[in-house]
């Protein structure tokens, strides 16, 4: 079961990587210079160099922070609300018969659509405001937080209710005591999925609408054909996106002290 | 009897009585259906919803005949909007996997390779394939090669992760066992290396699909004149939900199609995985 485990070439300091980053790097740089591409390729001196303007200069009148902040409110609240109601109806629906039988075939219908294919739609119905954006991140978020906190309690090893009930568990104790627990490694499974599809999310929704955000500034850069501005952003976001997963792990480890990994 | 059902039943839930409810249970989910659909057709058909806003589910049937020989109004017939998206999204899947999946196999079982590779690897995983799409219009405009070119990256992400952690997570024992048996590196590795990797090299490609799929859609809705997300995206601008909502349950039942089938095929090629 030991399964994937996090991303981390740091741990132990080795040459070869350093050597293989450093060769690309400078492949890159010897590349961008030789003007094979022009303006399409900036060298990775130009990416820095335009990390340090954006730093200080804002961008369509929003900080680079600012930026950052706009996108993360988008998805952590989507990502709240998807929480707040998606892990009770997956672990009632993977508990109770009858919430499975009402629930899930709804559920399976909506289940298969990509949450970027809602973008039209919630453009449509929200205009092109917050409330899109949030709509479908909380999409993306919603869908594997509700899988994996069903499949969680359905997984409950069999022996363990048996001897809850055994020693006399009511059918409220065997959920909340037994049951759940079980059940929160899929769970945290599920909010690591369902915030980086949430991340994901996000980007597509201000690429097709937005005024601030880091989709927006990607496609600022595209526009204003600056495509170290492009780089930069794109490099931003996979950082905020790391930042977010690992603070998510730390929190699971926090909570579930006794699961040291996630299975899956 | 009743003791050999429970425990069949049990990891479904603790709270079943066995096959006796079974068929209850199924009423309750087409009840639930109906009820779903009733509810639908009749916030849009008696006017709390908007038919701006939300088409009831007659016209999206009627919609879904419509386009299926109509080109109107986004230019192509369903038939032709699906076979464009199908054909870019397969391209962009299978060619990411035919080197994904090699390239992460052979990450797993050479040292040296992981070395190398995996910090690059490292540093272009975080990155949303979505965030590469405004990169590769500039670089190679709005046609099929930009497209074709992000769906590649995100299949093949997923693709040799998974081959990687699967072809890693090989029991040494079987390993230790065919060396000793005389197996050379390059034996072992195709002999029990790939076999026991197979199941998780699978998993990656079942994500590699809907990650495929999906980043189809948000590229065909920035920069497309073709495709279910291009006609979604018309359904927007025209006002239109019953054409976003034909374009929606395509994809969505296309992407379960193709889930479907992928899942057909492992276990076609795994018999020996249980489940």
């Amino acid at each position: 079961m030991s399964a994937i485990a996090p991303p981390s070439f740091i741990r132990q300091f080795q040459i070869i990587p350093l050597v293989s980053v450093a060769a690309v790097g400078i492949a890159w740089q010897l590349l961008a210079l030789s003007g094979y591409f022009g303006m399409a390729l900036p060298s990775p001196v130009d990416v820095i160099r335009q990390f340090l303007q954006m730093i200080q200069e804002p961008i369509s009148g929003v900080s680079l922070l600012g930026h950052i902040w706009a996108s993360m409110f988008r998805v952590l609240s989507a990502f709240f609300i998807a929480v707040i109601i998606g892990i009770p109806l997956g672990l009632f629906m993977g508990w109770n018969k009858k919430v499975e039988a009402i629930v899930k075939p709804i559920f399976e219908i909506f289940r298969p659509i990509p949450p970027i294919a809602w973008i039209p739609l919630a453009i449509l119905w929200f205009g092109i405001d917050e409330a899109p954006k949030i709509y479908i991140c909380f999409i993306g978020a919603f869908v594997p937080v509700v899988m994996n906190a069903y499949t969680g309690i359905r997984f409950t090893d069999p022996l363990l209710l048996d001897a809850a009930r055994m020693l006399g568990a009511s059918k409220k104790q065997q959920f909340l005591e037994v049951a759940v627990p079980a059940a929160l490694p899929a769970v945290f499974a599920g909010l690591q999925n369902g915030i980086s599809l949430s991340w994901m999310c996000v980007l597509a929704a201000e690429m097709v609408g937005a005024t601030k955000g880091v989709g927006y500034l990607i496609l600022a850069g595209m526009n204003m054909d600056n495509p170290s501005m492009i780089i930069c952003g794109m490099l931003i976001i996979g950082a905020v996106g790391a930042a977010i997963a690992a603070g998510l792990r730390l929190a699971e480890r926090k909570i579930l002290p006794w699961k040291r990994e996630i299975a899956q | 009897m009743a003791k050999e059902e429970r425990i069949n039943t049990c990891p479904e839930t603790p709270s079943g009585r066995g096959a006796a409810t079974a068929g209850s249970m199924l009423w309750l989910s087409v009840l639930s259906l109906i009820a779903f659909f009733l509810f639908w057709y009749v916030i849009v058909q008696f006017g709390f919803i908007s038919r701006t806003l939300l088409a009831s589910p007659e016209d999206v049937i009627r919609t879904f005949w419509f386009k299926l020989s109509h080109r109107a109004p986004d230019g192509a017939t369903l038939g032709q909007n699906f076979k464009a998206s199908l054909l870019l999204a397969l391209t962009g899947y299978i060619s990411a996997v035919v080197i994904g999946v090699p390239l992460g196999l052979l990450m797993g079982w050479y040292k040296k390779l992981d070395e190398m590779v995996r910090p690059l690897f490292e540093l272009i995983r975080p990155i949303p394939p979505i965030a590469w799409i405004p990169l590769a219009i500039l670089w190679f405009g709005i046609g099929l090669a930009a497209k074709a070119y992000i769906i590649w990256l995100s299949a093949f992400v997923p693709s040799v992760i998974n081959s990687y952690f699967g072809i890693k997570l090989t029991d040494p024992v079987l390993i230790n066992c065919v060396r000793t048996f005389g197996a050379g590196k390059w034996e072992s590795f195709l002999k029990v290396g790939v076999p026991a990797a197979l199941p998780m090299v699978f998993t990656g490609l079942r994500l590699s699909l809907s990650s495929a799929w999906m980043t189809l859609v948000a590229a065909e809705l920035l920069a497309s004149t073709e495709g279910l997300g291009y006609m979604i995206q018309m359904g927007r601008t025209l006002a239109r939900p019953d054409i976003i909502i034909v374009g929606m349950l395509t994809i969505g039942f296309t992407g379960a199609a193709m889930a479907f089938g992928l899942e057909k095929l492992e276990s076609k090629i795994t018999p020996w995985r249980k489940q």
